[in-house]
């Protein structure tokens, strides 16, 4: 397995500009996931370390060569389509050994590669199968036995699961996670579902609009989101934000109000005074109580109970929503006034940039 | 999927239905069976008849098919005809649709630059009558003209010159590629469409798999446009069986020189309407008809049965 | 090379357009000869009109010696009347098969489409028989009603295909607002039909312009000829008249050609869109 080096990546279709300046270092046996809303460029990246599409400038090495030229075969990288792209003409085995075939690799390796692969993906009995006759979830494991016989120095998923159903989803990609630990293989996996990408990251890069936002391991940009966008992307129901302001700053403290909360004290350090600030804490992190260094409060409005925990939306004092976790069987009722804490280093401060205060 | 049938409908009452019927249906049905199903079956009640010098029609049976091809008099050109016919249809199999093939080829290639120009001029020969064509090609061709002679001898080929149309030898074959040269936008166009149906992922996994773009073409396109290729095959068939306007207009209804461009279309309607070497013989002319058209359901039939059932459609 | 280079490869527009010259050469060579003197047509026939050879004498004896008026207002009328019947009955039929299915319709269906495959023009000699007994011989009549029933098979199954793509309900609440069938089908169902008027318009429009053959058999008289037939025995009569013959081509191909290149998007999509079918 070998790694992948992409330096100051540009696309630009005329004047739109995909992808700006990205640039990513991928050691080898890695699993990256690339995550982000529709748009923010990362089915465009894996295309163009696949060598789909050509970069406006930049730079891709893989296994130490530098591929910007080289055809899509060349690069030693194997890829695994949204919709499978199975060819409907060819058998299971066929479809397997197609490409190695033009590759020049002689018919008792590729016998031996596909036993290989049918084995690991249990499609021993689908081998003489034609795709059309083969569930979704088969497909998929065809898909994939496909990268696996071609011994790719990096294999590329693009948004392998999203045409699968809830169930299916949750099987293969523990199948996807199994076939990783096995090959020790290195994989950048693209998807616009976070608990995919937590679940199977070694590391995260969040995209948004073509830039990377932060790039780091799941648990990492949970607990530390570098700005704005991450902490709002990362974690499920999304973090609360509430709009803040500093009110004063004296003795290496600022003092923060907002709506919804009560005053916050930080650490000073670069804030000075009217500095406009987004506060925000995760539902998770929000615990019932009335007194602690956050403290919020409001009317409940609605509470989704699901069992063991349950999440009630409060509706704060400028009028917004907040969602708190609320864990056991007691749960609190629509009107009931709630006052609801967080501990400091759950409370992720962010300036007005979007960036986040230290 | 056709939508489900709504259930207000299905709960129509049947007098109601009936009515709607009539008035949606009937005027189609009622002018396509009388203009387009009765004269055929008219023709062939036809052409079991004879008609003698009065105009008295008698009834014969299959006579006209024994004169028809066993009376020299009558199998000699229709043979001819047949013949010629069958060339007609192997020079457009074999010239117009591998070239349609490869011109919807290259204009599917993505990212091609004027794309909608090139598809616009390609496809405007088929738009022209062939009248237009056939003539515009016979004076371009012609020794008088030397248009084509001289293009030949810019190119240094000048030697290869000669009046092809009006060679016995030469003129079926320079008709056909003519009408090649009209009608190749049709399998062009049919099969651009079918090419677009691929979709681009089944393409970039071919390429990742190490395919160039020729193997794509032949290992992956090709097999996938089979059902529309063998669609064409099948029309084309059709038409070149039923062509008539292209000879006509450039040669007449005697299809010279000495009848080596005549085709079923020609001699059919010498038959019928009869020229300067013969009166026309409705009866005669109703039995190559019905030879023409059973001609026609052979080969359709053959394609509906052979081709249609081996030939998958991939769900793509 | 990647397949964006290839497809910019200078191989692939040399191919293209040396057979794009190929296309339009000769009709291009056709008009731009028909405006030249009849010694510049032979002494350059590659060269454009300039001043010195420019002539319209062509064009002045085809007006002069022919009703190409007349055949141009013929074909106008053939072909506009029989595309509105075959778009209108076609419809109607369309409509009836695909949403008043009764036991017979896929038998109904099928009996229709025989007419895409079988060419309506071997029945000739009936057709002839039966237009002179109705004293229809010689009339634009008699071709509006042979290319209508020629035509009505292949848009009754283009449209059908288009119908069946009309959600159910948008039907269903017509109806149960008590609107009558005749009323949902004019103003719920055709508006809806309009992107395949396109395709039906190209599967028609175009054989009926181009047809020679039943022009040439049930018209007789010159001022029920049409264009293309008119054309034909023009040029089948002055032959030798270059000037003439180049200018009778260039009248024929002209009107065409502008009509094409104006709907020529429109054309293509449809054709494209219809034929995935």
């Amino acid at each position: 397995m070998a790694n992948l080096r992409i330096e100051h990546l540009n696309k630009r279709y005329g004047a739109a500009t995909v992808l700006n300046d990205v640039s990513l270092s991928i050691e080898a046996g890695e699993f990256v996931v690339l995550v982000g809303p529709s748009g923010c460029g990362k089915s465009t990246l894996l295309r163009m370390i696949a060598g789909l599409d050509g970069a406006s400038s930049g730079d891709i090495h893989i296994a130490g060569r530098l591929v910007n030229t080289l055809a899509p075969a060349e690069r030693g990288i194997a890829m695994v389509f949204q919709s499978y792209a199975l060819y409907p003409h060819m058998d299971v085995r066929k479809n397997m050994t197609f490409g190695l075939k033009f590759t020049g690799v002689p018919p008792a390796e590729r016998k031996r590669r596909v036993a290989e692969a049918a084995r690991m993906l249990r499609l021993e009995d689908l081998l003489e199968r034609y795709p059309r006759d083969l569930s979704g979830g088969q497909r998929q494991r065809v898909a994939i036995g496909r990268a696996i016989v071609r011994e790719p120095a990096v294999f590329l998923f693009d948004e392998p699961l999203s045409n699968l159903d809830a169930a299916l989803r949750v099987s293969t990609r523990v199948e996807i996670a199994r076939l990783h630990r096995m090959l020790k293989a290195t994989i950048v996996y693209v998807t616009h579902d976070q608990v995919e990408a937590m679940t199977l990251a070694d590391r995260i890069v969040v995209m948004n609009k073509g830039r990377l936002e932060q790039v780091g391991k799941p648990l990492d940009l949970y607990y530390a989101p570098a700005n704005l966008f991450v902490a709002g992307f990362i974690g499920s129901p999304a973090m609360n934000f509430f709009e803040a302001k500093v009110e004063s700053v004296e003795g290496g403290r600022a003092r923060v109000t907002g709506a919804g909360f009560r005053n916050l004290d930080l650490p000073a350090t670069a804030l000075k005074v009217g500095d406009a600030l987004t506060v925000g804490v995760r539902p998770e992190h929000l615990a019932q109580g009335t007194t602690g260094p956050f403290v919020a409060e409001g009317v409940v409005e609605l509470v989704e109970r699901l069992g063991e925990s349950s999440f009630a939306h409060v509706r704060r004092a400028d009028d917004r929503l907040f969602v708190a976790e609320v864990r056991g069987r007691e749960t609190p009722t629509p009107g009931e006034r709630m006052t609801l804490i967080a501990a400091a280093q759950d409370v992720h401060v962010f300036d007005a940039s979007g960036l986040r205060v230290s | 999927m056709p939508e489900p049938v709504s259930q207000i409908v299905a709960q129509m009452p049947r007098g109601k239905r009936a009515g709607l019927l009539l008035l949606f249906l009937g005027p189609a049905v009622a002018i396509y069976s009388l203009f387009s199903i009765y004269p055929l079956i008219a023709t062939m009640a036809l052409s079991t008849y004879t008609s003698d010098p009065s105009g008295a029609r008698h009834f014969v049976g299959l006579a006209n098919f024994e004169t028809l091809l066993g009376n020299s008099l009558w199998s000699k050109p229709f043979w001819n005809a047949l013949g010629n016919n069958l060339i007609f249809f192997t020079v457009h199999m074999c010239v117009q649709n591998p070239i349609g093939i490869a011109l919807a080829g290259l204009l599917s290639l993505p990212g091609l630059k004027l794309k909608g120009l090139y598809r616009t001029v390609m496809f405007l020969p088929t738009m022209l009558s062939v009248v237009i064509v056939g003539f515009s090609w016979n004076l371009i061709l012609s020794p008088l003209w030397g248009v084509a002679s001289g293009a030949l001898k810019a190119v240094g080929l000048g030697s290869l010159f000669a009046p092809w149309l009006g060679l016995e030898s030469s003129a079926l074959v320079t008709l056909s590629l003519i009408s090649v040269w009209q009608f190749v936008g049709i399998p062009m166009m049919l099969i651009y469409a079918a090419l677009l149906n691929i979709p681009e992922e089944l393409i970039d996994a071919a390429r990742v798999d190490g395919l160039g773009h020729f193997r794509i073409f032949f290992h992956i396109k090709l097999p996938l446009i089979l059902p529309t290729i063998s669609l064409i095959s099948v029309l084309t068939f059709v038409a070149n069986f039923n062509a008539f306007d292209l000879i006509y207009s450039v040669k007449g209804a005697l299809a010279g020189p000495n009848f080596s461009t005549d085709i079923l279309g020609t001699f059919f309607y010498r038959t019928f309407f009869g020229n300067q070497l013969q009166l026309g013989n409705p009866t005669m002319g109703a039995a190559v008809a019905t030879v023409m058209f059973f001609i026609i359901l052979v080969g359709v039939c053959l394609y509906l049965f052979l081709v249609q059932r081996r030939i998958r459609r991939y769900a793509l | 090379m990647t397949i964006e280079q290839r497809a910019r490869s200078v191989g692939v527009h040399l191919v293209l357009v040396a057979y794009s010259a190929l296309a339009v050469g000769p009709l291009l060579l056709v008009v731009m000869n028909s405006f030249k003197t009849r010694s510049a047509i032979f002494g350059a026939p590659l060269a454009p009109p300039d001043a010195a050879t420019f002539s319209l004498v062509g064009y002045e004896k085809v007006f002069r010696a022919s009703n190409i008026l007349t055949y141009f207002s013929n074909s106008l009328i053939v072909t506009l009347v029989s595309m509105a019947l075959v778009l209108l009955l076609g419809a109607m039929a369309a409509w009836a098969l695909t949403e008043y299915r009764f036991r017979g319709s896929t038998v109904l269906a099928l009996f229709l489409s025989i007419g895409i495959m079988v060419p309506i023009r071997l029945g000739s000699v009936a057709i002839l028989n039966m237009m002179r007994s109705a004293g229809l011989n010689d009339t634009l009549t008699a071709l509006i009603l042979i290319y209508v029933a020629q035509g009505l098979p292949m848009a009754i199954f283009i449209l059908s295909e288009f119908i069946q793509q009309i959600p159910t309900d948008l039907r269903d609440a017509a109806r149960c607002d008590g609107v009558p069938e005749t009323r949902i089908f004019l103003e719920v169902i055709a508006p809806l039909l309009r992107p395949a008027i396109a395709t039906v318009a190209v599967f028609t429009i175009v054989p009926i312009w181009n047809d020679l053959w039943f022009p040439l058999i049930l018209t007789s008289s010159d001022s029920t000829h049409t264009v293309t037939l008119g054309v034909q025995q023009f040029l089948g009569q002055y032959i030798t008249d270059w000037n003439s013959v180049l200018a009778a081509l260039s009248m024929a191909i002209l009107p065409v050609v502008v009509i094409y290149v104006i709907l020529s998007r429109q054309l293509i999509a449809g054709l494209t869109s219809g034929a995935v079918k």
